[in-house]
């Protein structure tokens, strides 16, 4: 169980951290500024963040399996992962709840 | 009663994990065809056809350019009806300039967007009128889809035609050619000529993304396969 957490805290922290790069740098470059430079420099923002995100969500499922999780909750903690804030508000949700 | 309710809660399961399998084999699938479609329009876009045809032969106004149209080297007679400048303009040797464009018009009803050279270079052929036709040849390029300026007088943001279609009744063709020679009946009209973009004849980013999203969607496939076999592992 310890090790399922520990994993899920990670991921849930670079989940959000690749979420906030994704609204708030990689959209409003592509889709605000009109600059082709700045759009590939980006580009590799959305790639990463959705590989990072089967990560957390592969993290999430086994947690939310070890800690007997109802369907609907689990589903919520999956979800949770495509918010800019909302990872670290159920990661921290989660560690006051199970450490 | 508890039996086969618990049956069809069972197989209520069953099918919603077939149901979520499906789904995410279907999405990878769909990102496998389009990163198959993208490697096929890409060897169309990067083939480069030196032979020189006429523009019509290969291509219609008021429609959208054929892939197979793409980068050809076209031949074209007309006579320049406009003339303006597009700023912030990147070449193949990627240095940016402002660039002298022409609206040529071809026959009666059609016209095209030239890039005709530098703006800077823009009075060294005094002599051309507005009546003259001019025999050009060079590359026919897709229109831009970002602006690199401001939309004003005399001034466009891109090289697409859709920019100056309130300024004339023409029928215009979609893209632009950049010319390599223009000459008229008497004299070749001598310029320094922009360098268009080099093709890519590497697969860009995309293509690998979409690859990769194939993996991750089979990889969420296989996970809702595995999951109740998890969750029952977990239990006992």
């Amino acid at each position: 169980m310890s090790g399922a957490l520990k994993r899920f805290r990670v991921m849930a922290i670079i989940a959000g951290v690749m979420s906030l790069l994704l609204w708030f740098v990689d959209l409003p470059v592509v889709y605000l500024l009109n600059n082709d430079d700045w759009k590939s420099m980006v580009a590799w923002i959305p790639f990463v963040h959705g590989w990072i995100y089967a990560a957390y969500v592969l993290t999430a499922l086994q947690f939310a399996t070890k800690a007997r999780w109802s369907l609907k909750k689990t589903v919520w903690l999956i979800l949770a992962g495509t918010l800019p804030i909302a990872s670290f508000a159920a990661e921290r949700r989660v560690v006051r709840q199970y450490s | 009663m508890t039996q086969k309710s618990s049956f069809l809660t069972k197989l209520g399961q069953v099918v919603a994990v077939l149901l979520v399998t499906a789904l995410f084999v279907a999405l990878g699938l769909w990102q496998l065809q389009r990163a198959a479609d993208l490697k096929e329009s890409l060897k169309v876009a990067t083939a480069v056809d030196m032979n020189v045809v006429p523009l019509e032969s290969i291509t219609r106004p008021r429609q959208a350019i054929p892939p197979s149209a793409l980068n050809r080297t076209v031949s074209i007679t007309g006579k320049y009806i406009a003339n303006f400048k597009a700023a912030n303009q990147k070449d193949g040797n990627e240095l940016i300039q402002d660039w002298e464009v022409a609206l040529l018009q071809v026959g009666d009803r059609s016209a095209i967007l030239i890039v005709r050279g530098l703006w800077s270079e823009r009075l060294l052929n005094p002599d051309i009128a507005q009546s003259m036709d001019i025999q050009i040849e060079g590359l026919l390029v897709a229109s831009q889809d970002g602006d690199r300026a401001r939309n004003q007088p005399g001034e466009i943001s891109r090289l697409d035609s859709a920019v100056v279609t309130s300024l004339t009744d023409l029928d215009l063709f979609d893209g632009y050619v950049v010319a390599t020679s223009e000459a008229t009946r008497d004299q070749s009209l001598e310029r320094t000529r922009v360098v268009p973009e080099k093709l890519q004849s590497r697969i860009p980013g995309f293509y690998w993304q979409h690859l990769s999203y194939v993996v991750i969607w089979w990889l969420m496939a296989a996970v809702v396969v595995f999951l109740p076999f998890y969750r029952r592992r977990v239990s006992t």
